[in-house]
């Protein structure tokens, strides 16, 4: 079989594949893509239905016998299947829906509030010629939108919003436990890949958090995790942010 | 209600769904539970009616959602986590594939259809079922109801369905999205006889909840000229004993638009 993941820096969508990748160790081939300046449109496998439609924005791409997977959770998913050693989804049914129920609720609600919020502050930058070959009339339409400066003032108080609102779940969460679901698993990954950069955006949240703030440091020394944050190109890679999935658009 | 009592179900502790109409969310996990002949207590709640945010049901789910499926003594929401549970917690055929990369795709499926073509879907669907089955009540009455509406954006959402103020650029956004929706849905179903995998699986469930009256909502995106492999899936699952079962728990005309289906051909210019 052979393997190749596309990946940005390690933080959102592309955090959580290598750390995965890296904890399951799976053999892959690691190449680096900029995700801030649209390079995964320019991949040969970029028009690929379930790349180009992907819903989770500018995410990393794994290329397994020539089919190509986007959406990182997913990807994990896979990963977690088919690599080696501890698994990082629970093995008893309950807790797997609550595993699936709680990275559900981090693609859907906190995601698209970070990486607009991350996008706001640290720019990504794609060419037009580049831009045109997004294949998701959507997606184009997002990059258009940050790349000309233009956020919603609505849209940034409800990101913000969005990012107290998780940080209230994880807190509450960590009352009892030092991972999400009892063992380490892919809703520490997910959430934290979300969550690193946000901080030093939305401080206020973290504030009377104190568990939370324990609990970042916990999944960032973990080795996966800080192997995965050893690959960036950048000092700071919590700060490498492109074009995300987009923000409910009804309700 | 129970249904398709099986032996060995009995030591199972006892499953209650509360659902509305097998349409969308709620019957992505009645249809899951009847494919592995799992018997449940069945709670029907009158979304037209806000039974969802009434205290009894407040009392199971606090978010006021639809569906809730409540086994034993958990209580579990979200409609597709919940038939990843059905599936690996029951006996009966599985509806994830064996594969793992088949069941990245079952997945990825899902996501799209629940977050990025449903949504579409279901603000057609509101602004013409939904919305006119509950405007002519009393605007009273309508307002304490959604004023009872746990979720803020729940609210925002009925407000818009009960006053019709869907804009004109969000329903051609929607228009958009479903055209698109189904190009794609054609394009993935001429590559194999399911969505997602060679087998019948969670994401055809999924699908069909989605796009089972097609060929009558959106006539001519959908039928059997343009479409043929949609129209080839649709009448597969619509076949199934279990699909038969569930949509004939349907209460309302919305439902009923199933009987499409039993239709042999349904042409370009047949249905307008």
């Amino acid at each position: 079989m052979s393997m190749t993941l596309y990946h940005g820096e390690p933080n959102g969508p592309s955090l959580t594949v290598l750390a995965t990748l890296i904890a399951k160790e799976v053999p892959a081939q690691l190449h680096y893509i900029d995700l801030a300046r649209g390079e995964r449109h320019t991949l040969p496998v970029a028009q690929q239905p379930l790349v180009a439609m992907s819903i989770e924005g500018e995410g990393p791409v794994l290329v397994v016998d020539g089919e190509a997977m986007s959406d990182s959770v997913f990807i994990a998913c896979y990963l977690d299947d088919v690599g080696q050693g501890a698994a990082l989804r629970p093995a008893e049914a309950y807790a797997r829906w609550e595993t699936m129920r709680w990275c559900r609720q981090m693609i859907e609600r906190t995601a698209p509030a970070a990486a607009y919020l991350g996008c706001r502050a640290h720019p990504p930058r794609a060419d037009a010629a580049t831009l045109e070959q997004i294949g998701s009339v959507d997606l184009r339409a997002r990059w258009q939108q940050i790349t000309a400066g233009q956020f919603s003032a609505a849209q940034l108080a409800d990101s913000r919003a969005k990012i107290h609102q998780a940080v209230e779940r994880i807190e509450e969460r960590l009352a009892d436990r030092e991972w999400l679901m009892g063992a380490f698993s892919l809703a520490d990954l997910e959430s934290y890949a979300w969550l690193a950069g946000m901080p030093a955006l939305v401080p206020e949240a973290f504030v009377a958090s104190a568990r939370t703030a324990a609990w970042l440091a916990r999944v960032k020394a973990a080795p996966a995790v800080a192997r995965a944050l050893a690959l960036a190109r950048s000092t700071d890679p919590a700060a490498s942010w492109s074009v995300g999935p987009e923000i409910n658009r009804w309700g | 209600m129970q249904h398709l009592q099986k032996e060995g179900v009995g030591l199972m502790p006892s499953v209650t769904l509360y659902h509305w109409e097998p349409n969308a969310n709620s019957g992505k996990p009645m249809l899951a539970l009847m494919e592995k002949g799992v018997a449940f207590n069945s709670r029907y709640l009158d979304l037209i009616n806000f039974d969802q945010h009434k205290p009894e049901y407040l009392a199971v789910n606090p978010q006021g959602t639809i569906p809730a499926m409540v086994h034993g003594d958990r209580v579990l929401t979200e409609s597709t986590a919940i038939m990843e549970y059905v599936d690996e917690v029951f006996p009966g055929p599985p509806l994830m594939p064996g594969d793992p990369r088949d069941r990245w795709r079952v997945r990825w499926w899902m996501k799209f259809m629940d977050q990025w073509l449903g949504p579409s879907f279901s603000m057609i669907g509101w602004s013409v079922f939904v919305g006119p089955s509950v405007r002519s009540r009393d605007p009273k009455e309508l307002e304490a109801a959604v004023e009872r509406i746990p979720l803020p954006e729940r609210r925002v959402a009925w407000r818009k369905a009960i006053t019709g103020q869907f804009s004109a650029e969000e329903m051609a956004e929607s228009r958009r999205r479903v055209a698109q929706g189904i190009r794609m849905l054609e394009q993935e179903l001429s590559q194999r006889p399911w969505l997602a995998s060679n087998q019948y699986s969670l994401a055809d469930i999924n699908g069909f909840n989605l796009a089972y009256a097609l060929p009558l909502s959106q006539p001519t995106l959908s039928n059997d000229d343009l479409t043929p492999n949609i129209l080839r899936w649709l009448r597969a699952i619509y076949a199934r004993p279990a699909t038969k079962a569930c949509w004939a728990l349907g209460r309302t005309s919305l439902v009923k638009r199933v009987t499409i289906l039993e239709q042999p051909h349904i042409g370009g210019g047949q249905v307008a």
